[in-house]
């Protein structure tokens, strides 16, 4: 059994996206449900959230920008730039802890403290830019968790596979010109999903040429598509750039059940990909791994979902 | 929705005393397929394209494979010997819609822009039309895409847009295809938004289909026009 990580705090609850929205702080506590019913929680190591450095947020993001969030946070406005993203006077606090939990847990995972973890944080990160928030997201989580890893621990290559049924277009843009990160993502095809990027064509800029990979998938496909996906086309590319560390943006959006998507993949569809990004891992990376909670709204199903998920990353 | 608008104004031109290789050359450095020939007071009289040339100029050698013997004798060809005479051309205060029409019609990539005293101000290609395009069907910016079959009767964009609105949804665009079904149309509207799963069971509650994202199918033209 491997000593994995489960980073969730109270705290995350108090990002308040109001009475209509998707992204609520119910998924945290289905997640929860879903690890406590199992009895997965007892086998896993809770790690709560700590306030991060502000340098590794600055290392991705505007400070213009940061000022500007915190700013309107704490002026009671209930949206930052545009209406997906609900907010309250807590959110760019709690958007700090989310970051700050990542980096900690990257942390513990590179002293060997912990040789994987599930990151079950809000809000998430995959669509933020540099300069702008974007699909409930208001710092790239992910993106600035690799940061850290290059500049604090000098990794040379990492690898982040985001199968959130939306493009993490944040992610991509950060890095598209970065040789020493490897962003893959599989998403409903972008003329039939938010945002609209992540088409095959997008294959990162300059330097970074053939370290962006994007498959986009036609609505109403499901568990045969994604496998073959993560078979063929994922499996071969990061065995080729043999990554020293996996940050995956989970996103379980893709599931069959949830109203968010066209998509049909199952539950255990979700644990065939999950079986296939882990061997990777522990093929290349000596099993270093962090999986970021992303999307995922089907409340009936996040607690199976994150059990299996967690379930493999504690037998990997 | 003018032509001027959308033109490329730094156009690319001629005379019809050239060599035709020059023409070429000027094809492969700017990675244009077009190129308006002008008098010296710059009134338009032609186009040369690169099918005009790969016409005129053997393959390997328009490839750039040269081979030395063939190639004196291509220099002597001029540009009016190969260009196409009296093109059909724009005016900058014609629209869009009449380039799209007439690019169609011409079965051409570009339209040159003259003024009214028959001077080259611009040229107009499938490119600068697309790069229009693109920006009304709001594709560069963030949302998603839903597809609506509605009763071809009057009012139904209205209690679309309405039901969409109250939402406080924006709108990137809205499209309507013409003809779907028979006393169907289709409605595309853009939404502004990753949150749309509320508006969608609201519309099918008002009694609209949501149809399949497999089965949009937008372009209702018939294609052998």
């Amino acid at each position: 059994m491997k000593k994995t990580g489960f980073l969730y705090d109270e705290r995350y609850l108090l990002h308040d996206t109001g009475p209509y929205h998707p992204e609520t702080p119910d998924r945290l506590i289905a997640v929860h449900m879903g690890l406590d019913k199992t009895g997965l929680l007892s086998r896993l190591i809770p790690l709560k959230a700590v306030y991060p450095d502000m340098k590794w947020i600055e290392a991705v993001h505007d400070t213009e920008y940061i000022q500007k969030f915190e700013t309107i946070c704490c002026s009671g406005i209930s949206a930052f730039e545009c209406e997906d993203n609900q907010i309250c006077c807590q959110t760019f606090g709690i958007a700090k802890l989310a970051v700050g939990g990542i980096l900690d847990v990257a942390r513990r995972i590179m002293e060997g403290e912990l040789d994987n973890a599930f990151c079950a944080v809000r809000p998430p990160g995959h669509h933020a830019e540099v300069d702008k928030a974007m699909g409930f997201c208001y710092f790239n989580n992910v993106a600035i968790a690799a940061r850290y890893l290059q500049q604090q621990w000098g990794l040379k290559r990492i690898g982040i596979v985001d199968f959130d049924v939306h493009h993490g277009n944040g992610t991509q843009h950060i890095f598209e010109q970065d040789p020493t990160v490897f962003y893959y993502s599989i998403h409903e095809h972008p003329s039939f999903a938010f945002p609209g990027t992540g088409r095959a064509f997008e294959k990162g800029a300059g330097e970074g040429v053939g370290y962006t990979r994007n498959y986009p998938v036609l609505p109403g496909q499901g568990d045969k598509e994604y496998l073959d996906v993560f078979q063929n086309d994922f499996l071969p590319l990061f065995t080729e750039f043999a990554p020293e560390f996996v940050i995956i943006s989970t996103g379980f959006d893709a599931h069959v059940d949830d109203d968010m998507s066209d998509m049909c993949v199952t539950t255990q569809g979700f644990s065939d990909i999950m079986n296939i990004i882990v061997n990777v891992a522990n093929t290349h990376s000596g099993g270093r791994m962090m999986s970021v909670l992303e999307g995922g709204y089907s409340l009936r199903r996040l607690p199976e979902l994150v059990a299996n998920h967690v379930e493999i990353l504690l037998n990997s | 929705m003018f032509v001027s608008r959308s033109m490329t104004q730094k156009v690319i031109s001629i005379g019809p005393e050239a060599s035709a290789i020059k023409a070429k050359n000027l094809m492969s450095e700017h990675h244009i397929r077009h190129i308006p020939v002008v008098d010296p007071e710059k009134r338009l009289i032609g186009v040369i394209t690169d099918r005009d040339l790969r016409s005129v100029f053997p393959a390997p050698f328009y490839k750039g494979e040269e081979e030395s013997g063939a190639v004196d004798e291509f220099k002597k060809l001029k540009i009016k010997d190969v260009m196409t005479r009296d093109p059909v051309s724009l005016t900058p205060y014609d629209t869009i819609q009449d380039a799209l029409l007439l690019i169609q019609k011409m079965r051409v990539g570009a339209l040159p822009v003259v003024d009214k005293d028959g001077k080259l101000t611009g040229i107009i290609s499938v490119r600068d039309l697309l790069r229009a395009f693109i920006n009304v069907l709001g594709i560069g910016t963030p949302g998603t895409l839903l597809c609506i079959l509605v009763e071809e009767k009057v009012g139904q964009l209205k209690k679309i847009v309405d039901a969409i609105t109250e939402e406080n949804i924006s709108f990137g665009s809205i499209l309507v295809a013409r003809y779907w079904d028979k006393d169907k149309r289709a409605v595309f509207p853009y939404l502004l938004t990753q949150n749309v799963s509320k508006i969608k069971k609201k519309l099918e509650n008002m009694g609209y289909t949501l149809l399949n994202p497999m089965d949009w199918y937008m372009d209702q033209l018939p294609k052998n026009d």
